[in-house]
């Protein structure tokens, strides 16, 4: 509890002090107090044991009563302890990077609450609790991306990210009332433990059920919490918030965007990986496959230092992704834990690269773009420690051996060839793919050291005087050392070459479907080294040696760089789509909704006028017909009394004889 | 024989063109001359049936107040019609029509 708590403290007591919180030290103590205690009091007594879970009863709705509380098991005190791990670099970091910055005290702040929801997400005992956690954590690197908010382009990222996100959320959301309306739980130890409904089955009016797995429901609920995880770990086509979250400070990129944030979709699907059918799982092993493979071809146009490092993280992710979806979600988990490590060490250098191109551009006062690789060449005299840290995290992106990196892609290569020849038909691909985007992210990243650290700088020439570059500050290379150690394989496991011994591996051993291929654990590694080895080679001729066979302009170039036009076609198709339909749309309510007022108006109208011309004419006339005929009546008697003597006495006569006629014959 | 029936039919004729003249005629002198006619068949009346009371000769003496009466009305009568002419400037009963209306 007090690992969660603390940052989430730290977040209050900074928003109180406000502008005050200047030196971030309060969320420094937090997260190292949650490190500390995370490593010691959780992960030393859970791991390889049974699992802790404690629940306090929240609210009751109708007869169901939801929970919250804390759940510790092998994947949750992982992801725990890996989260406060890589924070704490990020903290200390931090602190040198962001020095001087106007808003620090929202940094410190932001970046608190951020530690907090990922720490929260992490030990959820139940999927609506985990919710709740997803959407913070989306929300607090919705703060984090917009943090620079002046700039036009950091608020149309933020928002940009916290949309696409949000379209992962309903996914979720959808996922988890699926599960709820048909188990009536989302405890996650209920449902997905060893003794959940997943494994054994559930009551059903009192006789004990197996789930089928092949219902179409359950293919449902596998793709929506699919779904929530592509919009999170950005997974094609739902990456094109993450490099435009470059935005964001780097270190914010190298904690979020790395480690941390993008691996909560990769860690949800662990979490819930009894729910899926093998349909799912498959379109999940291709999607993983597309996004490696897109990802990995856009890396290879970009100029941008930072943007590289984010098609660098989809394409791992898809990796990741690729892992979950053969089977081996143990595979999938290592490569996350080595990802954190050297992407984030990655980040970090490239930080300190841009801090230095930054003071350099405000010191000679040059019109260039930090971030800019075109402007960077023969760092390596100037930064040679960052140049060796980012070189070593380098070699375990790429998969070289002794690195820690080699032990988990070549796990995820391995078993995705086994998994394919195990299962046969065009699965082969998977693999095949794989292993050209390991071969393409070896270039990539080869590119990038090479332009960046190697060759001569480029504006030697322009500026005469001795170019005042420093080395990194001390702050800022201490947590890069600390990193670095993550990226190389003794942390890992004491064989460098085999997996399987890897102590991780270990304890999250899941069965796997299909057997082990011998023969491939060898030449597929081996294979791969090659392969580095010579895009290496290809890169350093092209790029130091400056003899680049492709113009800068040409059309594969210029789609890479562009990331495929999709963000473009999203443009295209999605906003002005929106626009255009809510233009037809007010034509439709201008017109023929106001127009069928009109009209019912016009008949309203027409309706009282024949109204009050029956009431003039007819109803009135009765009533002056009946007035007039008493008058004419009137009028006719009225001559009886006409004051003459002779007409009286006639009437009188006329009546005395009529009386006398009826007297006789009666 | 002249029977009782004789006289009446006479007296009844009188009395018609008595009544007649009251409703018929245009000049108030010629209503009370019509007054004076059905007066005196109503006379001429008591007088016929005299002839059964031999002791009290009742008809008769009721005859010769019916006599006097006739002209004690018709000079009240003509005193009227004087008045009305004094006022009317006419003696046409149809043209005296205050009354109404």
């Amino acid at each position: 509890m007090i690992v969660v708590l603390l940052p989430f403290l730290a977040f209050l007591v900074q928003a109180l002090l406000g502008k005050k919180a200047k030196s971030g030290n309060i969320g420094l103590l937090a997260i190292a107090g949650s490190t500390i205690m995370c490593l010691l009091g959780v992960f030393m007594e859970v791991w390889h044991s049974t699992t802790m879970s404690q629940r306090w009863e929240w609210f009751v709705i109708g007869k169901s009563p939801f929970h919250f509380g804390i759940l510790l098991n092998n994947l949750t005190v992982l992801m725990q302890l890996l989260v406060c791990i890589i924070a704490l670099p990020v903290h200390i970091y931090s602190r040198a990077y962001m020095k001087g910055d106007e808003g620090i005290h929202r940094y410190w702040m932001y970046l608190s609450l951020f530690c907090f929801a990922m720490l929260g997400l992490t030990v959820s005992i139940n999927l609506f609790q985990m919710y709740i956690f997803w959407e913070l954590v989306g929300f607090s690197s919705y703060l984090l991306i917009g943090f620079w908010f002046t700039r036009e382009s950091a608020v149309q990222a933020n928002k940009k990210a916290f949309l696409v996100n949000r379209i992962g959320d309903i996914g979720f959301l959808i996922g988890l009332s699926l599960l709820f309306s048909h188990f009536g739980t989302l405890d996650i130890v209920d449902l997905f433990g060893t003794e959940g409904v997943f494994m054994k089955g559930f009551l059903n009016d009192g006789s004990w059920q197996v789930v089928d797995k092949n219902t179409l429901w359950i293919t449902v609920a596998g793709v929506a919490f699919f779904l929530g995880a592509m919009a999170k770990s950005a997974q094609f086509p739902l990456h094109v918030w993450l490099p435009d979250a470059m935005e964001g400070p780097t270190s914010v990129s190298s904690l979020i965007h790395a480690a941390t944030m993008v691996a909560a979709g990769v860690f949800l699907l662990c979490s819930v990986f009894p729910l899926f059918n093998d349909t799912v799982l498959l379109i999940i092993a291709v999607i993983g496959t597309l996004t490696a493979t897109t990802a990995a071809i856009f890396a290879l146009g970009q100029y941008d230092i930072k943007k590289i490092l984010a098609f660098s993280t989809i394409s791992q992710l898809g990796f990741m992704m690729v892992g979950v979806g053969i089977g081996a979600w143990d595979a999938a988990m290592f490569h996350l834990t080595t990802h954190a490590f050297f992407k984030c060490l990655l980040f970090l250098g490239a930080g300190a690269v841009i801090h230095e191109m930054a003071h350099l551009k405000a010191h000679y006062r040059l019109d260039i773009d930090p971030q800019d690789l075109r402007q960077m060449g023969g760092l390596r005299k100037y930064m040679p420690k960052t140049f060796i840290l980012m070189a070593i995290a380098s070699l375990a992106l790429a998969g070289f051996p002794l690195t820690s990196g080699y032990l988990s892609k070549d796990s995820i290569v391995i078993s995705a060839y086994e998994w394919a020849s195990h299962l046969g038909g065009g699965r082969i691909l998977i693999p095949i793919a794989l292993i050209i985007v390991s071969l393409l992210t070896a270039f990539y990243i080869g590119r990038l050291i090479f332009k960046a650290f190697f060759g001569t700088f480029t504006h030697e020439e322009a500026i005469k005087e001795p170019i005042s570059l420093h080395e990194a500050p001390v702050a800022m290379l201490i947590p890069m050392v600390f990193l670095v150690i993550g990226c190389l394989f003794i942390g890992y496991s004491l064989n460098p070459l085999n997996y399987h011994h890897s102590w991780l591996m270990e304890s999250l051993h899941v069965n796997m479907t299909f057997t082990v291929v011998p023969l491939a654990h060898t030449i597929i590694p081996v294979f791969l080294t090659v392969g580095t080895l010579i895009t290496w080679l290809i890169g350093w001729k092209w790029y130091v040696k400056k003899a680049y066979p492709l113009q800068a302009e040409s059309k594969w170039i210029l789609f890479s760089t562009r990331q495929g036009y999709l963000d473009e076609f999203n443009n295209r198709v999605f906003v002005q789509g929106t626009e255009k339909l809510s233009l037809a749309l007010y034509w439709f309510d201008k017109h023929i909704i106001d127009g069928a007022t009109k009209l019912l108006t016009r008949f309203t109208t027409g309706i009282s006028t024949a109204t009050h011309w029956i009431d003039k004419y007819i109803v009135d006339g009765f009533v002056n017909l009946a007035a007039n005929t008493t008058y004419y009546i009137g009028h006719l008697v009225r001559h009886v009394q006409n004051g003459q003597l002779q007409a009286y006495l006639g009437f009188a006569f006329t009546v005395v004889v009529l009386g006398i006629l009826y007297l006789i014959i009666r | 024989m002249i029977t009782l029936t004789h006289f009446l039919v006479v007296s009844a004729c009188i009395f018609c063109i008595g009544l007649y003249a009251v409703l018929a005629k245009r000049n108030a002198i010629m209503i009370l001359v019509g007054i004076e006619l059905m007066i005196n068949a109503a006379i001429l009346n008591f007088v016929a049936f005299g002839k059964y009371d031999k002791e009290n000769y009742g008809g008769q003496i009721f005859a010769l107040f019916a006599i006097v009466l006739a002209a004690a009305a018709v000079a009240v009568g003509l005193a009227i019609i004087l008045n009305v002419y004094r006022h009317y400037k006419t003696i046409n009963p149809e043209k005296i029509h205050e009354l109404k209306d």
